[in-house]
């Protein structure tokens, strides 16, 4: 890599950890600015028990009879070094309780993620280069069936076909290598009409370029000149996406573990906002944020990975003099 | 050194099996030739022959077909295309194989040089990359002599410095070392047909001419047979044995290129002969001419342009370019003066220092005596009354969704000149001065031709009725007949309302038949500066000379040039 990348790498990364921080701030911030006070609220919950004292101990114990400001710079200087505090519910440190959940949903979203794309490619391949009688036309009416259906839906469909009408997985065992990939394909499918909308369309627009019609006159094939020549430039768009879909990826594994009754972050949101846990909402909120900004760094960085013709924020590209024409020549500096 | 003989014995091999033996057939038979896009017939019955080692020309305007019968040969044709009649290459029934079939023809058989070499490679990949599946049609396993081979053919099509041409992407090149990438990547497998569409119309004058050199260079080094397809009467007339002349889809003429050139038959090779403004210095003498007498009157008035010592520079990635260097002229009331050079000769900048769109560094401009640079946007409005543009594409210029009537009428709006009923006026005027009838008024861009299209952005000028019109190459985006059809327009509404135009242009020739005088700029400055005749005549500068020697102009028919050995010596480094 040039040094020109590696600034602009660097660059990124100074902005996105500046954007996780911010993000954690305004959270808090939203939290304490709500209406209600969820703190009393749990704490005087007859069911609880808690005497006068008990909650004056508590409350002193956790610093929240402290200015909100002495208390947004403890809990953000705690967040700093990665300690997220302890659930009000459980009484267990926040940390522990998302590293449990926390794996079941990345394997989740990422086998998503894998199937979506999987997918795109595959029916963008098709409405190329499937014959017309075996339903090329068809094929570019998946990606709006896709979207149209909910993947609740689909994952309900999967469950009783799969499941139970063929046996493939045991329900009752979520975590099994079967029943997650029917969990992803349950995900997958309707972020895969997204990507395979846009490279679909990106294809097309390729595949019309000059540059395309003279591969092809040098004798190569449908299928490497769709590999090498085609997919690059179709897929820097659909690199954006992804990264857009990302959210609904995480929207859509709190459906698909519920319907799969897998247990992942979802179900600890579910359970943290109907008991008010704010430490654990702060936390899963912050993760989200961290999440986005993190893909959308991936997305940046491998743009010009991509496409060299991607002009990096803030590093001045030179444009090579083309000398060869020899004096008569001038590169085309300036305007024209 | 047992790379460097695998090596010659590869480009020995390569060459020997390259052209095939002298046979008494045509190497490529086109006949009766029909190609439609569903209901539209854009080729009807065509048919011609292309001898091995021979060259022959495609010629016509745009709609007329010629491109369209390049894809059929080459099989490039879009999907919508329906071809029918026969194209025999070698033997084979081009039109009727399958494509398995047909693809080991391609690259190997048959090279295609494209039109636009900025768009022929892919953007994202390396040219090394791409040149390697030219490379792979060669049938050699080693792919460091592979590599040696495409660094060879690079150096063979005039790249300097072939390395540094491998490790680039196409953004990196100028559009000429982009062509030659292209023609090198065309002839490395060794066609024994080329086929070249355009090959030079998106480059310089001076470009162009090195590429058709190049191409007849190799065509006869290699014993290539070249269908080339041009707009450009001279440059084929310059470049092929032989002509098919063609229109709306139809061959119109066809015979060898010195009959069909000198003793045009047709009615329409004869005016695309009287059309082609090299082949025509003189046509509108009779218009333009009466313009010197402003030049020579030293009547101590002042001139209507008058640019002195103006310095532009921009500050390009921390560097400082000088885009326009203390260049001067001036330009008496009711001439033209046109301004000419290559791309980045700094003739656009000065344009648009001249409009008043950017400010000088150092130097002034006056219009009509009166100073344009340092003032503000508001009193620049005044000055724009009297000085009006027309822009190089009237393709991209005219707001699509718009009539021509509130196209024209616009500027009178903006400047709120007249009544409601007095601009209609004004505007039917206007268009009544470029030759547009006033059926026109109501229609879209879309519904004009490419000529219409650029009257309305003249009549759109001339509404204001200014003294001055600056034309940024008013009419490079158009056919050479249309472009005869503007230029009389822009004549005689000089000679009728006495204009004074700055005209900027690439196309010399079209300068040399309607400029009074003439500056030629190069890396932002005047180089020479003259009267057309001072200019055409007795060039004293060499730019000038290598300018004027660009111009194709059909007359000397290039013969077989003697042409330096290919080089054959090839690095340790490059091979490793």
């Amino acid at each position: 890599m040039n040094s020109a990348y590696r600034t602009y790498a660097a660059k990124r990364l100074v902005q996105a950890v500046v954007v996780i921080l911010l993000a954690y701030v305004f959270t808090f911030v939203v939290v304490s600015i709500l209406p209600g006070d969820p703190i009393t609220n749990v704490l005087r919950n007859p069911q609880n028990g808690f005497t006068e004292d008990q909650i004056r101990e508590i409350i002193a114990a956790q610093g929240l009879d402290r200015p909100v400001l002495v208390q947004l710079w403890s809990s953000f200087s705690s967040f700093l070094v990665g300690d997220l505090g302890l659930s009000m519910r459980s009484h267990r440190p926040v940390a522990t309780l998302i590293a449990e959940v926390l794996p079941s949903t990345l394997i989740l979203a990422f086998a998503g993620l894998v199937v979506a794309l999987l997918l795109a490619v595959v029916i963008a391949y098709g409405t190329r280069f499937l014959p017309k009688r075996f339903g090329q036309g068809l094929l570019r009416g998946f990606p709006s069936l896709f979207l149209s259906v909910p993947n609740f839906v689909i994952g309900l469909v999967l469950i009783h076909l799969f499941g139970f009408q063929l046996g493939v997985f045991r329900v009752i065992e979520p975590d099994s290598f079967w029943a997650t990939l029917f969990a992803a394909i349950a995900l997958g499918i309707p972020i895969s009409a997204q990507i395979a909308e846009v490279l679909i369309a990106n294809l097309d627009h390729e595949a019309g370029q000059e540059y395309a019609a003279v591969a092809r006159s040098r004798g190569l094939g449908k299928a490497r000149l769709f590999a090498k020549h085609l997919l690059k430039p179709s897929s820097l768009p659909v690199v954006t996406v992804i990264a857009l879909t990302i959210g609904e990826l995480l929207g859509g594994s709190l459906i698909t573990e519920t319907v799969f009754g897998r247990t992942g972050i979802g179900s600890l949101v579910q359970r943290s906002v109907s008991t008010q846990d704010l430490p654990v909402l702060q936390a899963v909120v912050s993760l989200a944020a961290v999440v986005f900004v993190v893909v959308n760094l991936i997305a940046d960085l491998t743009y010009p990975l991509l496409d060299p013709r991607v002009k990096l924020l803030g590093t001045p590209e030179r444009r090579p003099a083309t000398a060869d024409e020899g004096s008569s020549t001038i590169s085309q500096a300036v305007t024209s | 050194m047992a790379t460097q003989d695998r090596l010659t014995a590869t480009i020995f091999r390569a060459e020997a099996t390259g052209p095939k033996p002298q046979q008494s057939a045509g190497l490529l038979r086109v006949e009766d030739l029909s190609v439609s896009y569903g209901p539209n017939q854009v080729v009807s019955n065509v048919g011609f022959e292309l001898g091995r080692g021979k060259s022959l020309a495609l010629i016509g305007e745009s709609g007329s077909g010629k491109s369209t019968i390049a894809r059929a040969v080459l099989r490039l044709l879009p999907g919508g295309a329906h071809a029918t009649g026969r194209v025999e290459f070698d033997g084979h029934d081009v039109l009727g194989l399958p494509e398995r079939r047909f693809r080991p023809l391609r690259g190997r058989a048959i090279g295609f040089v494209p039109q636009d070499p900025g768009n022929s490679l892919n953007p994202v990949r390396t040219i090394g990359v791409q040149a390697m599946e030219a490379a792979a049609l060669l049938d050699e396993p080693d792919k460091a002599i592979r590599k040696a081979l495409i660094l060879e053919t690079f150096a063979q099509v005039g790249l300097d410095n072939p390395q540094r041409v491998y490790d680039s992407y196409p953004h990196q090149l100028s559009g000429g070392m982009l062509q030659r990438v292209l023609i090198g990547l065309a002839v490395l497998p060794r066609p024994s047909l080329l086929v070249a569409d355009e090959p030079t119309s998106a480059l310089d004058v001076t470009i162009q001419k090195r590429i058709l050199d190049l191409l007849s260079r190799l065509q006869h080094e290699l014993n290539i047979s070249l269908l080339l397809i041009t707009h450009d009467l001279a440059i084929a007339a310059e470049r092929a044995d032989s002509l098919v002349v063609l229109k709306d889809g139809v061959v119109q003429e066809t015979g060898g290129t010195t009959a069909v050139f000198s003793s045009p038959k047709s009615a329409y090779a004869r005016k695309l002969h009287a059309d082609v403004p090299a082949l025509n210095p003189d046509r509108y003498a009779r218009l333009r001419d009466p313009g010197f007498r402003f030049l020579k009157a030293d009547t101590g008035k002042t001139p209507k342009i008058e640019v002195s010592a103006v310095t532009k520079t921009f500050a390009v990635d921390g560097r400082v370019v000088t885009a326009v260097d203390d260049v001067s002229f001036s330009v008496p009331a009711g001439t033209t003066h046109a301004l000419v050079g290559e791309s980045g000769s700094g003739k656009t900048t000065a344009i648009r220092l001249l409009l008043g769109l950017e400010q000088p560094d150092t130097g002034n401009i006056s219009v009509a005596g009166e100073r344009l640079n340092g003032r503000s946007h508001e009193s620049l409005r005044a000055v724009w009354r009297h000085l009006q543009f027309v822009y190089q594409n009237p393709f991209t210029s005219l707001d699509p969704t718009w009539t021509v009537e509130r196209l024209v009428r616009e500027p009178l709006d903006r400047f709120k000149i007249g009544t409601a009923k007095e601009r209609v006026e004004h505007v039917r005027e206007a268009l009544a001065n470029v030759g547009l009838g006033e059926h026109l008024l109501s229609r879209k861009p879309e519904a004009l031709s490419g000529g219409q299209r650029q009257r309305v952005a003249i009549a759109r000028s001339l509404v204001l009725k200014p003294d001055v019109i600056v034309l940024d190459e008013p009419t490079s985006a158009l056919d050479v007949s249309v472009q005869a059809d503007i230029v009389e327009v822009l004549l005689s509404l000089q000679s009728n309302l006495g204009l004074t135009y700055v005209f900027v242009s690439h196309d010399l020739a079209l300068v040399r038949q309607l400029a009074h005088t003439v500056s030629v700029m190069h890396r932002g400055r005047v180089v020479e500066q003259g009267t057309v005749s001072d200019i055409f005549d007795n060039p004293q500068q060499p730019y000038t000379v290598s300018l004027l020697k660009s111009i194709p102009s059909g007359a000397a028919r290039v013969a077989p040039v003697p042409s330096p050995q290919p080089r054959r010596i090839i690095n340790q480094e490059q091979v490793a």
